[in-house]
């Protein structure tokens, strides 16, 4: 299940989709959530994604000076506290495929008055921009899901990566117990695109994105997909029982 | 669980709150700007990392290089807030200092002057810690949960008044308002499920 299939299909939710179409797809279902994206997050999550975010950072080792890529950062959650942890010397580079996410990022990061370390720039997680062994840190949160060719972004990811540095995946997994798989599936397929209907119009995306998280690698497999492209001493930490992991992995 | 960083998420609200309200912040926090401080409480088992810059990160890592490390007991936390204090305290072996005295001195003043009741603040998180860690969490989340049912249904009511789009369709809100109506219903469980494993703990 967690395998693409050959061809040039792909999946998109349980859809099964032509590879060229995905993109645009899912920079559909971005573009229509885009402005009520933070409000969504803390709805449906009931504000624990800022706790799984916290989590983030305090294993990211950012230090002042390092160079950070926060990719298919979305409206800069991360970014933002980056920004200040990484200081003056520091840099942050917000990635996202989506110019509309992007916008929306760096209209939210201004008004916190969070300016001149940060960079924005669109691009596509399988293809980076960015010279190789550049960033000492690179994180994904909620965004591999997303992307068609997982094992390609990753590749790209290991390559801009300086060695010493780390990858950071946070991203929706495999529940551990059996009663709450059940449970959030419920939540997840019923309850999350009617309040994506009622609050923002659109229950489509929201379906999508129930169905993106079924379809996501489960950890291991995850762990596997990072071994393969080069990462090292990679682990997983699971969080809320692993509706969402936490993967690390390092570039020596 | 991530309890620590629920813990680390209120502090650095407060803190920036506080702050927020004070003027002077901007210059209160100057001196320490890029600087980082990491504090060991002896009845927390976690350390905290205070990262300044135009506020104040709390970081609840153990890893990373710092400008100045303490460690101290929160019954001696008030006395730290006087910058004259420290010499004596560190004398007293009531207090561990690493590193800058410059940053710990400038530490010291910024929380005397923000004067927040950090044993009230703290007193949730100490004491018999591992033992309360998973009911706290499960108790914040709870009230999480119940706090957002609220906000989403007034969300949901105010959105509708104002914003034409989100008038659902009538049917369309029957069918949320069940699933809202089984989600309270599964709370109320978990929170009977919860005062028994409180009462289990109690009589143990
Ligand atoms: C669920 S959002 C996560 C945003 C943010 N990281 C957060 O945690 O709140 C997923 C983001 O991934 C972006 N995305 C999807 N496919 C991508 C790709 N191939 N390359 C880069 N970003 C992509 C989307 O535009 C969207 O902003």
């Amino acid at each position: 299940m967690n395998q693409q299939p050959e061809s040039n299909q792909t999946h998109f939710g349980y859809k099964t989709v032509d590879k060229d179409s995905k993109a645009s797809m899912v920079a559909g279902v971005f573009h229509s959530v885009a402005a009520k994206y933070d409000l969504m997050n803390d709805l449906l999550s009931m504000g624990i994604h800022r706790i799984w975010k916290r989590f983030t950072i305090d294993c990211s080792g950012v230090r002042a000076g390092h160079r950070v890529l926060d990719l298919a950062g979305g409206t800069g959650d991360l970014a933002a506290k980056f920004s200040r942890l990484v200081g003056e010397k520091g840099q942050v580079v917000l990635a996202d495929i989506n110019d509309s996410m992007l916008k929306v990022g760096r209209d939210k990061l201004r008004d916190k008055g969070i300016v001149g370390n940060v960079e924005y720039v669109q691009a596509n997680a399988e293809c980076l921009p960015f010279p190789d062994n550049h960033f000492d840190l690179i994180t994904i949160a909620f965004g591999l899901r997303n992307v068609t060719d997982k094992d390609k972004a990753l590749a790209s990811m290991f390559r801009v990566l300086k060695p010493g540095g780390r990858l950071l995946v946070l991203e929706f997994s495999k529940p551990e117990i059996e009663a709450l798989s059940k449970a959030y599936d419920l939540y997840s397929f019923h309850v999350l695109p009617k309040v994506g209907q009622l609050v923002v119009g659109d229950a489509e995306s929201y379906q999508y994105l129930a169905e993106s998280i079924r379809m996501h690698p489960d950890q291991d497999t995850l762990k596997g997909m990072m071994e393969t492209v080069g990462f090292e001493q990679v682990t997983y930490h699971n969080l809320t029982g692993g509706i969402v992991a936490l993967h690390r992995g390092f570039k020596f | 669980m991530p309890a620590p960083q629920l813990l680390a998420g209120a502090l650095e609200l407060a803190l920036n709150k506080v702050l927020s309200l004070d003027n002077a912040s901007q210059q209160r926090l100057a001196p320490l700007c890029g600087k980082r401080m990491r504090v060991k409480l002896k009845e927390l088992p976690w350390p905290l990392t205070f990262v300044f810059s135009s506020q104040i990160d709390l970081l609840m890592d153990d890893e990373q290089p710092v400008d100045c490390a303490m460690e101290l007991s929160l019954t001696h936390l008030q006395e730290m807030q006087d910058p004259a204090n420290i010499s004596a305290l560190i004398q007293d072996k009531k207090l561990s200092l690493n590193g800058d005295m410059h940053t710990a001195q400038s530490f010291a003043a910024l929380l005397k002057e923000l004067d927040i009741d950090w044993e009230e603040q703290l007193s949730r998180y100490t004491g018999d810690v591992f033992a309360h860690q998973s009911v706290q969490l499960a108790k914040s989340l709870h009230q999480r949960a119940k706090g957002h049912l609220q906000q989403l249904g007034q969300i949901i009511k105010d959105g509708a008044l104002h914003e034409k789009q989100l008038a659902a369709h009538p049917l369309a809100v029957e069918d949320f308002s069940r699933d809202v109506n089984k989600l309270r219903a599964d709370t109320a469980r978990f929170e009977a499920r919860l005062s028994q494993l409180e009462q289990l703990k109690a009589s143990r």
